[in-house]
């Protein structure tokens, strides 16, 4: 067994050599369409993290009565919070609702109404902020199920439309990404099996000498691996390298998203070598299967 | 010999090889036989009949001329020897195997004992005389110790150490072809099938070939060769077989290419 893993890999190894233009052609095509595949991958992550960004900033307000006492509004405060769907909620208290009327009227140069008025008329309120846009509905619910609510406003046709335009997006990235993997999986096979047909007279004559078919199939087996990983190295060094100039560029755009750049290289990583790998050995086994003994 | 101690030499589990039509294939021919044929057709899916009930067996031993013009079933018959084909009707054995109900996992075990050589060489361009000849071995899971000492005799034994380190393309076509016969040897067949092997080279070359072939069989290889070369099956008055349009039209003894009288 050792020394059959032995031969595989050493014959992998030579032929991958001897055959330098075969195997050049095959790993370039092998670095493009990795390139093709993370490329996209980068963007559909960047995509859906702007999707969640977007997503954050639908929120259910709640405006509470007046009369409510501090122990009521925290339980409820508790319990919204509690909830899966829920990312975050903020009390804000009549004096701070005040406060912002305020700092807004005079952000827009005009007059401070309140001055008018010997009480304060601007409720309390709580602030949901959401994980996704469709779950409005149960959290609004939830909040006017509360005697401490006065009511709830309505954002439902804000929330819909949000969900709309995410929905599709998540979908339409999702399925781009689909055809081109499938586009990338039919080029990366085919470019293998030109380079085993090119040998298939190697093949022939290992047939004919007896040799049985783990002892054809394996060295191709593992040659396919190698223009796999070879093309993974080749894609990340490209990716590593454009990454810093990249980086700069998108770094505003990447602060205000909740991403982090640490966890989407390393998913890149795994992809590019996964798919590296995989295609190249599947590519390989599909193309052999055709010399084997009948 | 017996079926009994037949079986007895190979590795691997027992199976009866159906002794009755061995024994009547194998009566009064001395030296039991690498290959019998009893009663072969081969019919391909597009219809074509290659072969019709050939009848032939080869003791061990012997040294055989198959001939006929082309496209009367000589092919077509090698191939059934290394089982790229399946005979239609009829049984063939190799060295007491049926090759027809040989499972799919042994195939390549029985192929180990047919050497083949071909008229075009089949050598690897990227290997050199010494790896193209280890590649016999190596693919079958020979230990790199057996395979040194193995490839060294067989290079000695067709006159090409001087040439071990050279490539297929730095070759004459006489000595490529002693490359293939090298390869064809190197893992003991029990039976060395040629094709034509004199057919890309000149005359003089091919009586080199020839007497190599020769010099193999009196070590005790048989030795099963197609040609078209009427000269030299002529002048050796060996065994020939005469193949046309798939039948067995001729099977003797100290035989010319063309029929006598």
């Amino acid at each position: 067994m050792i020394s059959f893993l032995a031969f595989s890999i050493s014959r992998a190894w030579q032929s991958f050599w001897r055959n330098a233009a075969m195997s050049i052609a095959a790993t370039a095509t092998m670095t493009l369409m990795l390139l093709l595949l993370s490329g996209f991958w980068i963007v559909q992550a960047g995509l859906l993290a702007g999707l969640e960004f977007v997503e954050q900033k639908v929120q259910v307000v709640a405006d509470l009565n007046d009369g409510a006492s501090e122990s009521a509004i925290a339980s409820l405060q508790a319990r919204i919070q509690a909830m899966p769907e829920v990312l975050e909620v903020d009390y804000v208290t009549k004096e701070q609702a005040l406060q912002r009327f305020q700092a807004s009227r005079q952000a827009q140069g005009q007059e401070d109404l309140s001055g008018y008025l010997q009480v304060n008329p601007l409720p309390a309120s709580l602030e949901v902020k959401l994980r996704k846009a469709d779950s409005f509905d149960l959290v609004q619910s939830a909040l006017r199920a509360d005697p401490v609510v006065d009511r709830v406003k309505n954002i439902a046709d804000l929330a819909g439309r949000v969900a709309t335009i995410t929905d599709f997006l998540r979908t339409a990235g999702l399925g781009l990404l689909a055809i081109i993997g499938a586009i990338v999986l039919f080029i990366v096979i085919n470019t293998i099996r030109l380079a085993v047909v090119g040998r298939s007279e190697e093949i022939e004559i290992m047939r004919l000498v007896g040799a049985s078919d783990a002892f054809i199939r394996w060295p191709f087996v593992f040659e396919g691996a190698m223009v796999g990983l070879f093309g993974a190295a080749l894609t990340l060094g490209v990716l590593a390298g454009a990454s810093e100039p990249l980086g700069r560029f998108m770094f505003d755009f990447f602060r205000i998203l909740p991403f982090s750049v640490g966890s989407i290289s390393r998913d890149v990583a795994l992809l590019v070598v996964g798919a590296g790998m995989g295609l190249g050995v599947l590519g390989a086994w599909i193309s052999v299967r055709t010399y084997l003994i009948r | 010999m017996t079926i009994e101690t037949l079986s007895d030499r190979r590795r691997g589990p027992r199976r009866a090889p159906a002794p009755t039509e061995l024994d009547r294939a194998s009566n009064g021919l001395g030296p039991r036989p690498v290959l019998v044929l009893n009663n072969v057709t081969k019919t391909y899916p597009n219809g074509r009949n290659a072969l019709k009930e050939v009848d032939l067996v080869v003791p061990e031993g012997d040294f055989v001329f198959l001939v006929g013009p082309s496209g009367a079933g000589k092919s077509t018959l090698m191939k059934l020897l290394i089982r790229d084909e399946v005979a239609t009707e009829g049984t063939v054995y190799l060295d007491g195997d049926d090759l027809a109900k040989l499972p799919r996992r042994r195939v390549a075990r029985v192929r180990r004992k047919v050497g083949i050589v071909f008229q075009d060489f089949k050598l690897l361009p990227t290997k050199t005389v010494r790896e193209n000849i280890a590649f016999a071995l190596e693919v079958t899971g020979t230990s790199r110790r057996q395979i040194r000492p193995a490839v060294e005799r067989v290079m000695a034994l067709v006159g090409l150490t001087g040439q071990a380190a050279q490539y297929p393309h730095q070759l004459s076509g006489g000595e490529q072809q002693r490359t293939a016969i090298a390869r064809a040897l190197v893992h003991d067949p029990r039976i060395v099938i040629a094709d034509e092997p004199t057919g890309n080279l000149d005359p003089l070359i091919s009586w080199e070939i020839i007497q190599l072939l020769l010099r193999i069989n009196e070590l005790g290889v048989t030795v099963l060769m197609a040609t078209h070369d009427a000269d030299v099956v002529t002048a050796l008055r060996k065994r020939v077989v005469a193949l046309e349009d798939g039948h067995v039209m001729r099977d003797e003894l100290g035989g010319g290419y063309h029929r006598r009288g």
